[in-house]
């Protein structure tokens, strides 16, 4: 880590410049090292008159962006500085494109110098509630309240799908823009179904039946990233919600007493079980990662796979030329109170960090993110909906995923993963488990209710709610 | 001591030493007084919790215990699993053989030998790990040993070794043991050619047969090198780290079956934001490695034979 020891709580004059000199060592080395570093009062970001720039930007500021370097790539984000720089032309951008964010960034909020646009994503992404319980980063209601880039009548949050910022929200504060529209879904090949004359079961009954015969095909009902259990959060969690609805999950969020052993989840996870107790999915699933189990899907060894909307698009140059994804939500289980609840809203957060050198510079940046143009380039590089309305795609599965969102009262993020880490670490295993039969559904509500009384009555972990 | 040799020697010592310092002794120091804090490592702000974190260390039953058991479970197998072969193939290159003209010799081709078993050890970890990912892979994923084991009839866990919770950490340390044993192969080979021949042939004299040439003579000769080759696998155990990062299902997984202090302390400091508690774990590691060696040193030593 390179350092300059000019930390605003060390102002070298001539008079002490000798000392420090002789102090070199010993400064740096309380720079480079994580514990020390001023608590700068951040500034605030006021929304002012001028729609053409709300935020007051100062137009010779430099902007520092640091982008995950995933499946979206950074060409977008090469795009939408050149945006910024139409508006501002001398200011210096600054970008970094990397997979490495927590490595490459932590040390940064460690210093109280970090970024001032942070796509906090990825594998090795910064945790979002250790960010936010450490008060490191910048709620974003000036720029949601701000005039939108196209229309200074309309605000940015009214631009906005519905529901898409409750991922980033904590305790009703927004302080993460999900810049991508995500839904989990379940995916099959529509060609195969047809071809076999199978219709896509409904109902989880109706799946169950449909299961015998796809087998009979030489077809494994099921497969996933048996390496990365992750992937059947959201199917097993909706299963749940659909049952009993989507209190059953917020009560879960909210670490309500008792939320895991209500009826809804106990049968989610019998179902989730049942899977591979009868032996419904592909062998090996538990042994292979997302890579794999995408590519047995694309070859027609499985027939459904739990993943979100991101697939197609990435499966398009690998998948067989008439391969056709298309989308469906989790088979609901019978008596359904709310069977059309499905896991979507934004993904991919976008973060404004409390110390950033140029905030308003980086509300700036957000608010061209979410124009028309600037998600009209993202989607058109990375084939990949935004949170933005009315930026339509070009494809079928989109279309579909599209349909199965139709009704904003049916779609809920489950969050308690994203608020508890230590409650991710634990249902991450604990379904890999469940689905392969390793674990009883008993011996599973009960692991996943102590870890949720354990965090409850943990009085040093900051606590999250739901709103209403 | 003559006059100014002090100030010349501290000249030279001092660049070295502040580095070592500076770089070394400083961040140990650190880790420390970071491991009675609650920092998160994404804030400047903390405060002193006292000793909190080590406190709760002993309790976490989730991560911490399994890794604290695993890493034991390596630290033992893993010497001695490795020190045996590797003496034992040494051993059967240098003397294995039969007897000609008065003179031991190795097995036939025990140069070529020597070079096929050094071989993992050109590998880089990164390589090593990929290549046994899919050696232990599911069948039907193109595995190496289950297809074998079903081939000849076998039963085979379906899912592969590293996704089974009964088989993935002995999975990981036949790895382990793979890729050393070839380097200690050479390392007790060439220790086992500083004892002279006429000591084995006395022996063949007087009877002996290969065991107790072995027991009696090679052995107890190679002690030194034997000590020396315990506290590197030690410490080889103590951090086997990247192999479970790479090859693990959820790098440590299935369902914390693989977990060793090193990826723990990686999960803590980097997945869960509690670099504070990361840092207690590694001052634990620390004090760990440095009273085994201390111990293996002490207890292993042995009176010298001068040959």
């Amino acid at each position: 880590m390179t350092n300059t020891p000019a930390d605003k709580h060390l102002m070298f004059n001539r008079r002490n410049l000798f000392g420090a000199t002789a102090a070199g060592l010993a400064v740096s080395s309380l720079a480079a090292c994580a514990t020390s570093g001023g608590d700068d009062e951040a500034g605030e970001v006021e929304v002012g008159e001028d729609a053409e720039n709300p935020f007051g930007v100062d137009p010779a500021a430099p902007l520092d962006v640091v982008i995950f370097d995933g499946g979206f790539g950074n060409e977008y984000a090469v795009a939408h500085q050149e945006i910024y720089k139409r508006a501002f032309p001398d200011a210096e951008v600054n970008h970094l494109a990397t997979q490495a964010i927590a490595e490459t960034q932590q040390p940064r909020f460690a210093e109280g110098k970090p970024a001032d646009v942070l796509d906090n994503s990825g594998a090795q992404q910064i945790p979002m509630d250790a960010l936010v319980s450490d008060g490191e980063l910048a709620e974003l209601t000036p720029l949601l309240e701000a005039p939108s880039y196209d229309d200074p009548e309309v605000t940015v949050r009214d631009t906005l799908r519905e529901g898409v910022l409750e991922a980033g929200t904590f305790n009703g504060k927004v302080y993460a823009l999900n810049y991508v529209f995500n839904a989990w879904t379940i995916w099959y090949d529509a060609k195969l179904f047809r071809d076999q004359g199978w219709t896509p079961p409904t109902t989880w009954d109706e799946m169950i039946a449909l299961c015998p015969t796809i087998k009979a095909a030489g077809i494994a009902p099921w497969t996933y990233a048996g390496q990365h259990p992750v992937y059947l959060y959201d199917m097993f969690l909706m299963l749940a919600g659909r049952h009993g609805g989507v209190q059953v999950l917020k009560d879960i969020d909210n670490l309500k007493e008792g939320a895991w052993n209500h009826e809804s989840v106990v049968l989610a996870a019998q179902a989730m079980h049942s899977l591979g107790e009868s032996g419904f999915l592909l062998d090996g699933s538990a042994g292979i990662d997302h890579i794999q189990s995408q590519t047995a899907f694309n070859n027609n060894e499985a027939a459904f796979l739990p993943c979100g909307s991101w697939l197609p698009n990435e499966q398009k140059a690998i998948a067989p030329a008439d391969f056709e994804y298309a989308p469906m939500g989790v088979p609901y289980l019978e008596g359904s109170a709310q069977p059309g609840l499905i896991s979507a809203g934004g993904d991919e957060p976008f973060v404004v960090p409390k110390n950033a050198t140029n905030l308003s510079g980086a509300y700036e940046y957000l608010r061209i993110m979410l124009s028309q143009e600037g998600s009209q380039i993202f989607g058109d590089t990375v084939q990949a909906t935004t949170v933005v309305k009315g930026v339509a795609l070009d494809n079928e599965a989109a279309k579909m995923t599209d349909a199965l969102v139709s009704n904003p009262d049916d779609m809920f993020q489950p969050q308690f993963r994203y608020w508890y880490t230590k409650m991710n670490e634990e249902v991450r295993p604990a379904l890999g488990q469940l689905i392969n039969a390793e674990s009883t559904p008993e011996e599973f509500i009960a692991r996943m209710q102590t870890v949720a009384d354990e965090t409850a009555a943990d009085d040093t972990i900051e606590k999250f709610t739901h709103e209403d | 001591m003559k006059h100014g040799r002090y100030p010349f020697i501290l000249s030279f010592l001092a660049l070295p030493v502040g580095l070592y310092a500076w770089l070394v002794i400083l961040p140990f120091a650190q880790a420390f007084q970071i491991s009675l804090t609650d920092w998160s490592g994404s804030s400047n702000s903390f405060e002193y919790i006292g000793f909190d974190n080590y406190v709760n260390l002993f309790k976490d039953e989730r991560l911490v215990l399994p890794a604290l058991r695993h890493t034991g479970i390596i630290l033992v197998v893993l010497p001695v699993v490795t020190i045996a072969l590797g003496l034992f193939f040494a051993f059967m290159l240098n003397l294995g053989g039969r007897v000609r003209r008065g003179r031991i010799e190795g097995v036939r081709g025990a140069r070529f030998h020597k070079i096929v078993y050094f071989f993992p050890q050109v590998l880089s970890v990164a390589i090593i790990g990929i290549l046994w990912k899919q050696v232990y892979a599911p069948e039907n994923f193109g595995g190496l040993i289950t297809g074998a084991l079903t081939a000849v009839g076998l039963p085979a866990p379906v899912n592969g070794f590293l996704a089974d919770t009964r088989f993935v950490l002995a999975a990981v340390i036949g790895v382990l043991v793979w890729s050393a044993v070839g380097f200690y192969l050479v390392f007790f080979s060439s220790a086992m050619a500083s004892i002279p021949r006429d000591l084995y042939e006395a022996a063949v004299i007087d009877g002996a047969g290969r065991g107790p040439m072995f027991f009696r003579i090679t052995l107890p000769l190679l002690w030194d090198s034997v000590q020396t080759a315990w506290i590197y696998l030690s410490i080889v155990a103590l951090d086997v780290f990247v192999l479970i990062y790479m090859m693990t299902p959820e790098r440590g997984g299935p369902d914390a079956a693989s977990e060793v202090v090193g990826g723990v302390i990686w999960k803590y400091a980097f997945n869960h934001g509690e670099q504070a508690f990361a840092s207690a774990l590694g001052v634990v590691l620390f004090f760990a490695a440095l009273s085994l060696a201390v111990v293996s040193l002490r207890f292993g030593r042995r009176e010298r034979i001068e040959f």
